[in-house]
């Protein structure tokens, strides 16, 4: 009997030990990032020994001149952080009384919002202003300030009233547009051109199209592919999906009225049509392809269409580019909408509630969501501009001409149903990209995904079925 | 009894000092074990939300109901709309009210067809899934393992350096090693196997390791396999250098050949050695998380990934609060199989 209770003891010592790391993710903030990937854990790290400063200085400068800190958590994908450190400078110029730090964080956004999370549930005065993404602010509403509080309501007008109305929950401006995002249609000027091919704009054509120069190219080059996109069952999927079901007319799977409209056949047509590509035009592998994936295949010359967002203009033109100048941009093709669609992607700056100074925040948050900064990035790292009139400016279309012919696809993107969904929007996009990714892979059809699919969402939401308009 | 009353001053005074010794380690594993494990399992009871001023309520067993329940149904035969007699749709069958049970599989029995329908398709297979990896990775990483501890543990010119190049993979940061088999494994012929097997002939150089599911685990359990045997092997080492050469020396010259020795030799003496890695390995395997983070995000889930999907993605804090008591209860019975199974308790 005794015997038998130190069995128990032992096991459940041993077991307790190791499962501080297993269960615990589930409970308190700290021990969370020994579960994430160790990036989590390191920027974690950074953001805490950053922030032990940061306590210092403000008390150490509370006895002098009341000097503030502000700590902004941003993206440092590429080029993103140096131009945020630049801003940063020119802002300390004009405000010595402010202080501003800048917290790199992960470059995925479902990390970056793992670790939002943490300082956000132990309310933290840590992190000032954060980037967020486009599908967030419904989500994350509560924990935010109101702009509008803070100088916001003259400058508002400036940016693309569809990311204003994004951002805007129960009449509350919760973050400022700070660069935005869509999907496009790269093509290879020289091979349409080798082909005598017009450039497409609708699947069909596309499909084409790429049939044509795949088949031509494959004489000399064995690894080359007609079309390239985001395949991979993750949020990339969900943009690229929406994508082709609003072109197709099938709605974009929860309507703004909260009407679940996603079980339709002309969605399931065009997801049909997306697997039909999976071997043919596109790679088998495609089905694992991130932005990155898709890129380094067509950057290398490789593909003849790619879909993807504007930053791979900069560097597919970069000098180490096996493609520089023989390709353009144009929107994505389009369906039995009669009209190509785009996913609305970008980075809105939030000024958190638990911030010792939100004012200070705001002031920060709204300098570098500016006309200057913008056209600074724009320029430097074509990060494409939320303020309308920097689409004139001529620097900016110097920098990135496409800017300029493409300025309706900015203007009229597609939104991914975040805000009808909120606050279950990540759900949401989870069950969607796993059900177009089983019709991709051929693991189901679509009829049945998207039937499935549908059940789902009206479990998790508890809103009506309907068509889409 | 009767060995405790003849305990001597000396040995008392000595349980004593151990006694007080423990207690500073005993009182953090309170802190910093047992109050979350606590905490863990009073939110499971609740419907906390993650991140969220929204007030937590106490919902009993509701979150354990949704992801244990299960429920087997037979499909009944109907006619589709050609007039041919099929299956029907288990999302017919299945009970949608007060939850939905989804199907997880179906299966024939005497010449019915029935569906198996769980509240939680994803949890139950995130158990599979994670006993299937545990299974065969401390399996293949013990036979390994114990091969590689033995060939270094002959001696031979440069023995130092092999053991510390064998120790390699483990000391590459699980994340890290993940990206670098993330590279290797593209699904083009960028990828170092997809190179390798068209070059071959074997495959079209564009194989989809990470998304195709039957090449899911089997590709899992081999990254974690190279990461993983070194560590096995240096534990095994460790264990084998405890074996007098003097015993070999006598088995030799009773005739036993080199198969003998390892059978009645070396393996009685490993054991220790061996039970304490398996343990150390099969409960790490159980929590597994950066390798299914990493390599196949939101596919397939571990139990910990599942865990994780639910406080991050769904911010569900008292859903996962109870798979994180799950998880617990499932390695502590395991730990359990193993003392009792393989007599870590005995005394002698």
């Amino acid at each position: 009997m005794k015997r038998k209770l130190l069995t128990m003891m032992m096991a459940f010592v041993l077991v307790l030990t190791f499962s501080v790391a297993g269960c615990s993710s589930s409970k308190d903030t700290n021990d969370t990032s020994t579960n994430a990937p160790d990036t989590t854990q390191d920027t974690d790290k950074d953001a805490t020994s950053n922030d032990d400063s940061s306590k210092d200085t403000t008390q150490d400068n509370a006895s002098e001149d009341k000097k503030s800190v502000v700590t902004v958590a941003c993206g440092a994908v590429g080029i993103e952080l140096d131009l945020t450190k630049k801003a940063v400078e020119l802002f300390n110029q004009d405000n010595p009384n402010i202080e501003v730090r800048v917290l790199e964080t992960p470059d995925l956004a479902q990390d970056r919002l793992g670790l939002y999370l943490q300082f956000l549930e132990a309310q933290s005065s840590d992190v000032d202003v954060y980037q967020i993404d486009v599908i967030w602010p419904g989500d994350l509403a509560e924990h935010f300030v109101d702009l509008y509080q803070y100088g916001a309501k003259e400058v508002a007008g400036d940016h693309f009233a569809p990311i204003i109305e994004n951002n805007t929950v129960d009449g509350k401006l919760i973050g400022m547009p700070w660069f935005t995002d869509a999907g496009l249609l790269y093509y290879r000027k020289d091979l349409l051109e080798k082909y005598n091919l017009e450039i497409p704009t609708t699947w069909d054509e596309l499909e084409t199209c790429a049939k044509t120069i795949q088949d031509g190219e494959r004489a000399d080059n064995p690894d080359f592919w007609g079309y390239v996109w985001q395949g991979n069952a993750y949020e990339g999927l969900t943009c690229d999906a929406v994508e082709w079901i609003v072109s197709n007319g099938g709605g974009s799977i929860v309507s703004p009225e909260k009407v679940i409209t996603v079980n339709n056949d002309k969605a399931a047509e065009i997801i049909e049509k997306a697997a039909s590509w999976v071997g043919t035009i596109s790679p088998d592998g495609v089905t694992g392809f991130g932005e990155e994936d898709a890129r380094n295949m067509w950057q290398t010359g490789n593909a003849a269409f790619m879909r993807n967002w504007p930053y791979a203009y900069v560097l597919g033109n970069s000098d180490d580019s096996a493609i520089k100048g023989l390709f353009d941009v144009v929107p994505l093709p389009k369906g039995d909408a009669g009209r190509g669609a785009a996913a609305l992607g970008g980075w809105q700056l939030a000024v958190s509630k638990y911030s010792n100074d939100p004012e200070a925040a705001a002031k920060v948050a709204l300098f570098l969501a500016s006309y200057d900064i913008q056209k600074l990035r724009a320029i430097e790292g074509s990060f494409n501009p939320t303020i309308k009139s920097l689409y004139q400016d001529e620097e900016v279309l110097e920098a990135s001409p496409f800017f300029g012919s493409l300025y309706d696809v900015f203007t009229n993107a597609a939104p991914r149903p975040s805000t009808a969904t909120a606050p279950r929007y990540n759900e949401v996009s989870t069950y969607f990209y796993q059900a177009v990714h089983s019709v991709l892979t051929g693991e189901s059809n679509a009829k049945d995904a998207l039937l499935e699919l549908e059940i789902e969402l009206q479990d998790l939401l508890g809103f009506e079925v309907g068509a889409p308009e | 009894m009767m060995k405790g009353s003849q305990k001597s001053e000396l040995a008392k005074r000595e349980q004593r000092l151990a006694y007080k010794m423990l207690l500073p380690t005993l009182v953090i594993l309170v802190v910093v074990a047992l109050y979350p494990l606590v905490n863990v399992f009073v939110t499971s009871f609740t419907d906390k939300t993650f991140a969220s001023s929204k007030k937590a309520e106490f919902v009993g067993f509701d979150n354990y109901k949704e992801l244990l329940s299960v429920k087997i149904m037979k499909l009944p035969k109907v006619e589709n709309e050609d007039g041919d007699m099929v299956y029907e749709n288990p999302l017919r069958i299945l009970p949608r009210k007060p939850m939905r049970y989804k199907e997880a599989f179906q299966f024939n029995f005497f010449g019915n067809r029935y569906v198996f329908g769980a509240t939680n398709p994803d949890f139950l297979s995130s158990i599979g899934n994670t006993l299937n990896f545990t299974i065969w990775s401390v399996l293949l990483e013990t036979i390994l393992g114990l091969v590689v501890a033995m060939i270094v543990n002959i001696k031979f010119r440069g023995q130092g350096t092999m053991r510390t190049i064998m120790l390699v993979p483990w000391a590459v940061i699980t994340v890290v090693s993940a990206r670098i088999w993330e590279f290797m494994l593209m699904p083009t012929r960028v990828g170092l196997f997809n190179m390798i097997g068209d070059w071959l002939g074997i495959s079209n150089g564009s194989v989809s390791f990470l998304t195709n599911r039957a090449l899911q685990l089997p590709t899992i359990i081999l990254v974690d396999v190279w990461k993983t045997t070194p560590y096995m092997a240096l534990l095994l080492l460790a264990g084998l250098q405890i074996i007098p050469g003097s015993l070999y020396e006598a088995a030799k010259i009773d005739g036993a050949n080199k198969f003998k020795q390892f059978i009645y030799v070396t393996l009685p003496l490993l054991k220790p050695a061996l039970v304490v890695a398996l343990i150390f390995r099969t409960l790490d395997a159980l929590r597994v998380f950066d390798l299914f983070q990493i390599l196949l995000n939101n596919q397939r889930y571990s139990m910990a990934t599942y865990n994780y999907f639910q406080l991050i993605q769904a911010k569900r804090m008292g859903m996962s609060s109870a798979i994180g008591v799950l998880i617990f209860i499932l390695i502590f019975v395991f730990a359990l199989i193993y003392m009792k199974g393989l007599g870590v308790d005995s005394d002698d």
